[in-house]
């Protein structure tokens, strides 16, 4: 007799534990510095010791007349020295005669048997520069723009344009013009960057490391090396975090690795202390934006003007796409029918600037939502109710023209965050400058309200078709499973676990049945990378249709194999077919796997055929789906230290289909943190030495378990109907408004606005005592 | 370089060790005794990650020179928490209320909170907070670490609380 089957447990939307927890609370998991590997030699890159110059000479000291050692400068490229990167000019290392454009270029790589070695050999290098005088601040580069800009000199332009901008300032009644400023960001993953090369007998190398995206290697470095994608795998160890910082980079750091790799015929590893890491890979682009708004008595914003333009520091490397995602987020969030955004990349002497979480888009956003507050003080209207009448909503159609579909919760995000912090009573409680009756400190509240596109920009996701697959397999117990064969990489952010659940549900099966083995591009299709918070919504859709394709393979083989041709049913691990007894999946998979050998549902993403997008006029759909958010933060300065602390954020958050409310809270959590971070203490520059003036973290801040506020988290669920099972990006939303959010709210306490992240107490200081010039 | 040598009692069990001098704590943790669960990232004391309990005080083992710890010390690292009671109730309630995101800071987050837990073993938001002060994370923003910490707490017996 059949028993009757209750419902399969569904995992979709529960908090289900992380699949890769137990080896992280018992410090097993091993990350690339806790494998042991034999025989590999140690790689230490020689740098510029000046930001600007043409390179003479690269003169090796005594240290290289021993055995066990080998020097790479870029004669020894095999192929043309240049990194593919987005505009094929970066060498790989510079080049005798060629201009040095930053401090710490690459120039040579040493590699040695023991890193002691490597590292007195790679000091014993003298660097011979003809220098040349540098520009190396964003201050710099807008002073020039301000009084000729003709002179900037930009490594990429976009504009985007909606409407009339001429009549929407002639139509307004009242015009609120401000400058914004946004400092670098370091990334700060606690595990430091790091792989290993290893050459290999058919002259391909294999780079295993911490690497967010593994195919960027394998197609950014084919020139340089002269080998095809094939001959470059590439593999992700278990990442200790990465937040955009282990995307761009990693791909300089194979190619530095390889050189003396290929030319010793030697493993070799780089990896970097804390101190190296800060000060010579990439940070968040510090960013300048001006707006200029006209709107009419009533509120109603007639006109957007805005220049945007980022630090991209001596390379573009990714700059573009990171402007174009700034200048997309810029007046995304509010109704206007005529606007102009022109963003720039501005070349500087300083360290090429590359991903950090939000992509430019915390920038924009800290800049319009500070904006939205001026704006509603010039009118007379409180901040929540200003952008409750002009906000984006459904139907609404943005900067690009792309009219906003129903999934889009923006007005829900809104209200619910006013409602579950009581903003409108505690911002008229504020102090506006004024300690009342008993008061020790100032208190304020502000509020931020913004969206993430999520995916690749514009048609960039119809184009790439991520790819992935799901196969039928034999586990480690040796009973049948299920692998997960996508390039999306584990680096905290729980993929393992979401995409574990989102198979299990699709084919009904136990979650200990699914498998997701780290990305290597030697066996997994390419998904795209882990990046532009599109992982859950596009390749979750990939992994969630390509395990109903193998579903439907093993219905079909349960159906002839057990079921004389009756459709069968794979149901809570269990093929059913009417009237038979059911067949477990252990049974059938077994027959499958011995039967047929192997078999497997593959999977690639479309985008809606009606997607519109021009890349040169900057007109269509820009991204595929929206999240939406509005943050809450309350505060409360000290009159007399002007120290600010955040008491208590709250974030609502549309994200779709949340699928696991424990993972994507934590998201929110740690995202809204580093938010915090980049808002009030973050502070990192270029130094007139071309180095970043904070270097270690003794110096370089980071928020504590003492500086987090009070979360009140909460979503709300607008999902994706396209790409089952309906999420949307999660990733970089948190990171986004933190920042004005808290600028307001010192508005809010202390009656003054400032413009510059981070927001210092010295930077209050300053704002309350004018005539003081600043430093206490 | 001279060498030092020493016997110490390390998760438990006494081991003799030798090191040149200036060797560091974990240094010797990890590549002499293959003690891999404790992490290096700042390298100066500042993140926790490498964060051990050397006679029951929490200690940063990147800037400890090992020579300074006499015979007889007792060292529990991430590797001898998980046979403690309480070492076990942190660890599943880092797990249970997903505390963990990449998972480095983990370790010394364990150690850290198994030496708190040890001292306080009902201790208020605040103590916790402190308690973990001087551990870094950059993925969770503490929220759900200090949750954890809270929930361990609660699920220590009143009688047996070490």
């Amino acid at each position: 007799m059949t028993k009757r089957t209750s419902k399969p447990v569904r995992l979709i939307g529960k908090g289900m534990p992380r699949v890769d927890a137990d080896g992280k609370v018992r410090g097993t998991t091993r990350y690339l510095n806790d494998i042991d590997y034999k025989g590999i030699w140690h790689g230490v890159v020689v740098r510029s010791p000046v930001p600007r110059g043409i390179l003479r000479a690269i003169v090796p000291g005594p240290a290289f007349a021993g055995d066990n050692l080998v020097l790479a400068t870029a004669k020894d490229i095999p192929g043309e020295n240049v990194v593919h990167m987005h505009d094929r000019t970066m060498p790989l290392l510079a080049e005798i005669g060629g201009e040095i454009r930053y401090r710490g270029e690459p120039v040579a790589v040493v590699a040695a048997a023991t890193p002691e070695q490597a590292a007195a050999a790679a000091r014993d290098v003298r660097i011979e520069v003809d220098e040349l005088p540098p520009l190396l601040t964003l201050d710099e580069a807008v002073a020039i723009f301000k009084s000729a800009p003709g002179k900037l000199d930009t490594m990429k332009e976009q504009t985007i344009v909606k409407g009339d901008l001429a009549q929407g300032f002639t139509a307004a009644d009242d015009v609120v013009e401000a400058e914004y400023w946004a400092g670098h960001q370091e990334q700060l993953y606690l595990e430091n960057q790091g792989l290993v090369v290893f050459p290999q007998k058919d002259g391909s190398i294999l780079s295993e490391g911490s690497i967010q995206c593994p195919y960027f290697p394998v197609h950014e470095l084919n020139d340089p090396l002269k080998l095809p994608p094939e001959k470059i795998r590439v593999r992700q160890t278990p990442i200790g975090g990465a937040f955009g910082g282990k995307e761009d980079y990693p791909t300089m750091l194979t190619g530095y690795a390889a050189l003396p790799a290929l030319k010793s015929g030697k493993p070799v590893k780089i990896t970097y202390e804390r101190n190296e890491d800060i000060l010579f890979t990439p940070k968040r682009h510090p960013v300048w934006v001006r707006f200029k708004t006209g709107f009419k008595k009533d509120g109603t914003l007639t006109a957007i003007e805005c220049d945007y333009i980022l630090d991209g520091g001596a390379y573009l490397t990714i700059s573009d796409v990171v402007m174009y995602r700034g200048i997309l987020h810029c007046a995304l969030a509010y109704r206007c029918d005529n606007v102009v955004i022109r963003g720039k990349v501005a070349r500087t002497n300083s360290f090429p600037c590359g991903a950090f979480r939000g992509f430019g888009a915390p920038q924009a956003i800290w800049g319009i939502e500070s904006h939205m507050d001026a704006i509603a003080a010039r009118l007379g209207k409180t901040p929540h109710e200003y952008r409750l009448q002009v906000h984006a909503r459904p139907g609404d159609v943005t900067p690009t023209g792309q009219t906003l579909s129903d999934e889009n919760g923006s007005t829900a995000c809104l209200k619910l965050a006013l409602k579950r912090s009581d903003f409108a009573r505690k911002l008229r409680q504020a102090s506006r400058g004024k300690l009342r009756k008993g008061q020790k400190k100032f208190v304020g509240v502000g509020l931020s309200f913004f969206a993430h596109g999520s995916a690749f920009t514009g048609d960039g996701e119809a184009k790439f078709k991520a790819k992935g697959r799901v196969e039928l397999a034999r586990l480690e117990d040796g009973k049948p499973g299920i692998n997960i064969r996508v390039s999306s990489t584990e680096m905290g952010q729980g993929v393992h676990t979401i995409f574990t659940q989102i198979a299990a549900d699709a084919l009904s099966l136990d979650a200990a049945r699914i498998r997701f083995p780290m990305a290597d591009t030697g066996l997994v299709p390419n998904s795209g990378p882990t990046v532009a918070s599109r992982t859950t919504m596009v390749v979750g859709n990939v992994v969630y249709r390509a395990a109903l394709d193998l579903k439907n393979q093993i219905e079909s083989f349960a159906a002839l194999r057990f079921f004389k041709g009756a459709p069968a049913e794979l149901r809570g691990s269990r093929l059913l077919s009417k009237g038979a007894r059911p067949v477990s999946f252990e049974t059938a998979a077994k027959a499958m796997l011995a039967e047929i050998g192997s078999a497997s549902g593959f999977f690639e993403f479309l985008l809606p055929a009606d997607i519109r997008w021009d890349q040169a006029t900057f007109k269509g759909d820009s991204y595929p789906g929206y999240s939406w958010s509005a943050n809450v933060a309350e505060i409360e300065i000290d009159p007399l230290t002007c120290e600010l602390e955040v008491k208590r954020v709250t974030a609502i958050v549309d994200i779709g289909r949340v699928i696991n409310p424990v993972t994507a809270t934590g998201q929110v959590e740690g995202g809204l943190t580093q938010a915090l971070g980049y808002a009030v203490m973050e502070k990192i520059g270029t130094g007139k030495n071309g180095l970043y003036d904070a270097a270690r973290l003794q110096t370089y801040i980071i928020p504590t378990a003492l500086d987090v506020p009070e979360y009140d988290v909460k979503f709300v669920e607008y999902p994706y109907s396209f790409a089952p099972p309906g999420a949307k990006g999660l990733g970089e939303l948190p990171m986004d408004g933190l920042a004005p959010a808290i600028a307001n709210a010192i508005e809010a306490a202390i009656g003054r606005r400032l413009r510059q992240i981070p927001l210092t107490p010295e930077a209050i200081f300053a704002a309350l005592h004018p005539a003081q010039g600043g430093t206490p | 370089m001279s060498t030092i040598r020493r016997t110490w009692k390390i998760n438990g069990k006494t081991v003799a060790v030798r090191f040149p001098a200036g060797r560091r704590l974990l240094d010797v943790l990890r590549e002499d005794l293959g003690l891999i669960g404790s992490k290096e990232s700042c390298g100066e004391g500042e993140c926790g990650a490498c964060t051990v309990i050397v006679n029951d005080e929490p200690v940063v083992s990147c800037i400890l020179p090992a020579g300074q710890l006499a015979d007889g010390t007792e060292i529990l690292t991430v590797e001898g928490i998980e046979k403690k009671r309480v070492g076990r109730l942190i660890q599943q309630a880092f797990i249970e209320v997903g505390a963990v995101q990449c998972g480095f800071c983990i370790p010394g987050m364990v150690v850290s909170s198994y030496a708190l837990l040890c001292k306080n073993p009902k201790p208020s938001t605040k103590a916790i907070r402190e308690g973990l002060a001087g551990n870094l994370c950059r993925c969770t923003g503490y929220t759900k670490i200090i949750a954890a910490v809270k929930l361990a707490a609660s699920r220590i017996p009143a009688a047996k609380r070490t």
